[in-house]
């Protein structure tokens, strides 16, 4: 077929149809030929100045020298430095004087409250105050002591985590192993829910205490009150880290329980740790704002 | 290729598929898996039956007639995984606005699903339209039907074979964890199987054409299956496990991987998501606003420079990473090329309408695809600008990314298609028209105002998140911690969820309107241009 000018357009067809469709012949407008060697210009430019091109053994640099890599470490000791000025003292001084000087929390609470919020809010909420299987960190009731010496451990060696120095407790799923009958199980429920001055059957909790002084009282105590060196929590009072139902003791008692922290001393900085510890040691304290 | 050899050939694929279906069912210990055995084999199995029968049939007698039989199955696959896959795209919407909405059920949780989303929408939609707008367009332009009885049937059943163990597998954690490659090493070795018969199948009607050139659109369809075909097979080069587990390792690993991943990954953007439907555009835009394509030149332009650019430019989704600097160049650089043959295809589809851009207020189809075009212009601009390195640490890993991708998908992909849609069914099914004219209007006008909620929330979530991520204290301390971020995305979520569902709504309508265009009278006449030419006896 031979090329026919389209009314409209006023354009050459190519001469070709297929089931009706022609194409016209227009040239390619003077903007796009600009635009297209410009584009390829600015290419050209980038391959110069940038690494760009792969050779057998290295590639083409580029004459400005750029490297991701140096950019990035540069960028990073930069903000390292800004903030270890920035937050002087968490550099120098023990986690023990900085609690000690009453100045710090109001100039730095604000501050850290981020760097919680990332790293410690998922587990144990952004107020602090935990969830189930969580402990809440602004009460008096602590695991593994409350000193900011004894929180900065925590921090750093994690629990029942895979830290070489790492705390661990672990409570024995003294039901499914096999160490008590059911009936017994009960028993000690009825115990547990008698020291914590809860509803609970007298003759039941009586026959269980005498199962709770030899199966329990080694970590959490004779009075049931814990103690700060092996992370067993004191039964006694109304803070219970995974409930303290007579179903939720039931669970915990027939399954056992290892809650794990994390060890941050692979992830933050000694500085940081101490900001952390500081952060919720404040949390604790009467006269926070929050 | 002569019938019986064309039958045994087609025989042998299928009872290889069959083999592999029941040696899955038979050594497979997880229940998926096994399911997945059984329907590979039962399909396969079915289909080998199907042949075997017609081995000893005498050869049919073909119909001078193009073979639309085929496509309208196409047609309707295409529209089962188009709201399938709106939908599930829209309670993952729901889900980020209101966790509790994954019913705290390890299947309906947003990772499992969210591979449904894309991979039913990518394949089960996307795919299916071109498959089946792929044969109706080779035959037209070809003027010659297509080369094989059984091959065409081959590529949609095996196709929709693997998109249905895909979006099965991922809700019980079968996934090879690749974003837009997650089916395991027995779904993708179906998918070449049925790839291969698409690439022969295309061909072998090309080369029965009777017209003398090969029409524009065509070299777009073929891009397109050939530079999948390639992706395919090299992104999913793995080893498998055994036969008794879906897993398997890729071959590459760490950087390599990552790089051959986003490799796949812009290219099936590239050569998928865009040759393919601008091969759709460069037909039915033509032939239903009834002008000729504006230059020939332009469409010279459009499709090397896409065809030369894109295979370079994947290395822009890994910026700032592991990646060499000179990788990340290169793809940068090529990148902003690309940004010219693409808008080429944008004037050259646009200008096309000169003389006919009354049609735009009177046919929604032509609407459809007009504003398709508008937002193919706006994603590749945004696509060739965030490639830019430092425009990239802006945008990168935040919503903006999704915001883009939309842009592309349900503004350009869809729309191309659904304009595409409302002329080819009509014509196949030989009908007048379409069913309603006003459910069209209604169709297009929810789907762009779902769009552009959905995208215009998407921009400024991204940007938000974008910019709290990079605000620091004077003391070097971030400002804001990553879950304020989150809290700062709800509304955006919100009204993300809210376009979404205009937008499934509009669909819905759509495939109603469809369903009664099918159902309703047939045309009497037949125009000329509805039958191949007679061809001199193979």
């Amino acid at each position: 077929m031979k090329p026919e000018r389209d009314e409209i357009s006023g354009q050459e067809t190519t001469g070709h149809e297929w089931n009706g469709i022609k194409e016209l012949n227009t040239p390619m407008p003077k903007a796009f030929h600009i635009w297209l060697w410009l584009s390829i210009a600015v290419s050209v430019l980038l391959w110069i100045l940038y690494p760009s091109f792969p050779f057998i053994k290295s590639y083409a640099g580029g004459i400005l020298g750029y490297s991701s890599r140096i950019a990035v470490t540069d960028d990073v000791a930069a903000g390292r430095a800004q903030r270890s000025e920035a937050f002087a003292p968490f550099e120098t001084m023990s986690v023990d004087e900085l609690a000690a000087d009453p100045g710090l929390r109001d100039a730095y609470e604000d501050e850290i409250a981020v760097l919680y919020r990332d790293n410690c809010s998922a587990c144990h909420g952004r107020n602090a105050t935990g969830q189930t299987g969580f402990p809440n960190l602004t009460d008096d009731q602590w695991l593994w002591s409350g000193t900011p010496e004894e929180i900065e451990y925590t921090l750093q060696v994690g629990i029942n985590s895979t830290h070489n120095d790492t705390r661990i407790a672990e409570m024995p799923a003294i039901g499914k192993d096999q160490w008590l009958e059911k009936g017994e199980i009960a028993d000690v429920i009825d115990h547990v829910l008698l020291l914590s001055r809860q509803d609970h059957d007298p003759d039941a909790a009586a026959r269980g205490a005498a199962l709770f002084a030899d199966n329990c009282a080694s970590c959490h105590g004779d009075d049931g009150m814990g103690g700060l060196e092996n992370g067993a929590p004191n039964l006694t009072d109304a803070t219970w880290i995974y409930g303290g139902d007579r179903q939720s003791l039931h669970d915990t008692v027939n399954n056992g329980r290892a809650g794990v922290m994390p060890h941050w001393s692979d992830r933050l900085t000694e500085a940081e740790i101490r900001k952390l510890t500081l952060y919720i040691w404040w949390a604790g304290q009467d006269d926070g704002d929050s | 290729m002569t019938r019986q050899l064309e039958l045994n050939v087609a025989l042998l694929a299928t009872l290889v598929v069959f083999v592999l279906g029941i040696a899955i069912l038979g050594f497979g210990r997880d229940i998926g898996y096994v399911l997945h055995g059984w329907i590979i084999a039962g399909t396969a199995g079915w289909g080998a039956m199907y042949l075997i029968n017609r081995l000893s049939d005498p050869a049919p007698s073909i119909p001078l007639e193009y073979k639309d039989d085929v496509i309208k199955w196409g047609v309707l696959a295409c529209f089962v995984w188009g709201v399938f896959g709106f939908t599930i795209g829209d309670v993952l919407a729901w889900q980020l606005t209101i966790p509790a909405f994954n019913g705290d059920m390890s299947w309906s949780n947003f990772g499992r699903i969210r591979p449904m989303h894309t991979t039913a929408v990518i394949f089960g939609f996307g795919g299916n339209a071109l498959i089946a707008t792929s044969f109706y367009v080779v035959q037209r332009t070809s003027r010659a039907r297509l080369a094989s009885e059984t091959a065409p049937w081959l590529v949609l059943i095996g196709f929709n074979l693997f998109v249905l163990l895909a979006v099965t597998g991922y809700p019980m954690g079968i996934t090879q964890s690749k974003e837009y490659a997650e089916p395991e090493w027995y779904a993708d070795l179906i998918l070449l199987v049925a790839w291969v018969g698409y690439l022969w199948l295309y061909m072998a009607t090309l080369a029965r054409r009777a017209e003398p050139h090969i029409y524009v659109a065509n070299w777009y369809y073929l891009g397109f299956i050939v530079v999948i075909a390639m992706l395919h097979v090299v992104n999913n080069l793995a080893v498998p496990v055994s036969i008794a587990y879906p897993k398997s390792y890729p071959l590459f690993a760490g950087v390599q991987d990552a790089m051959t991943q986003w490799w796949y990954g812009h290219n099936a953007v590239g050569f998928l998501l865009t040759a393919g439907f601008l091969g759709m555009m460069y037909y039915f835009l033509p032939k239903a606003a009834g002008r000729p394509i504006y230059s020939y030149r332009m469409s010279i332009l459009g499709f090397w420079g896409i065809t030369f650019l894109y295979l370079w430019a994947g290395s822009h989704h890994l910026h700032y990473t592991a990646l060499p600097d000179w990788v990340q160049y290169l793809g940068m650089s090529m990148s902003i090329i690309l940004l010219v043959p693409s808008w080429g295809s944008v004037f050259n589809g646009l200008l096309t309408l000169n003389g006919a851009w009354d049609k735009v207020r009177t046919d929604p189809a032509i609407r459809f695809m007009m504003v398709a075009i508008l937002f193919y212009g706006l994603a590749t601009f945004e696509g060739s600008f965030l490639a830019i390195r430092p425009v990239n640490t802006l945008s990168h890993y935040t919503d903006w990314t999704v915001g883009h991708v939309h842009a592309g998908a349900l503004g350009w992909v869809a729309f191309i298609t659904f304009g595409a849609m409302y002329k080819m069914v009509p014509w196949i099914w030989k009908r007048e028209g379409t069913y309603s004219l006003r459910l069209e209007a209604w169709h297009f006008w929810l789907a762009l105002s779902g769009t552009l909620i959905y995208v215009g929330a998407m921009w400024n979530s991204g940007i938000t998140q974008s910019l709290m991520w990079q605000t620091y204290q004077p003391s070097g301390a971030f400002t804001y911690g990553f879950i304020d971020t989150v809290d700062a995305m709800r509304p955006y979520y919100t009204a993300r969820a809210i376009g979404g569902l205009l937008y499934l709504i509009g669909a819905l309508i759509g495939a109603y309107n469809i369903y009664m265009t099918v159902n309703g009278p047939r045309v009497t006449s037949q125009d000329a241009d509805a039958r191949p030419l007679a061809r001199p006896a193979e």
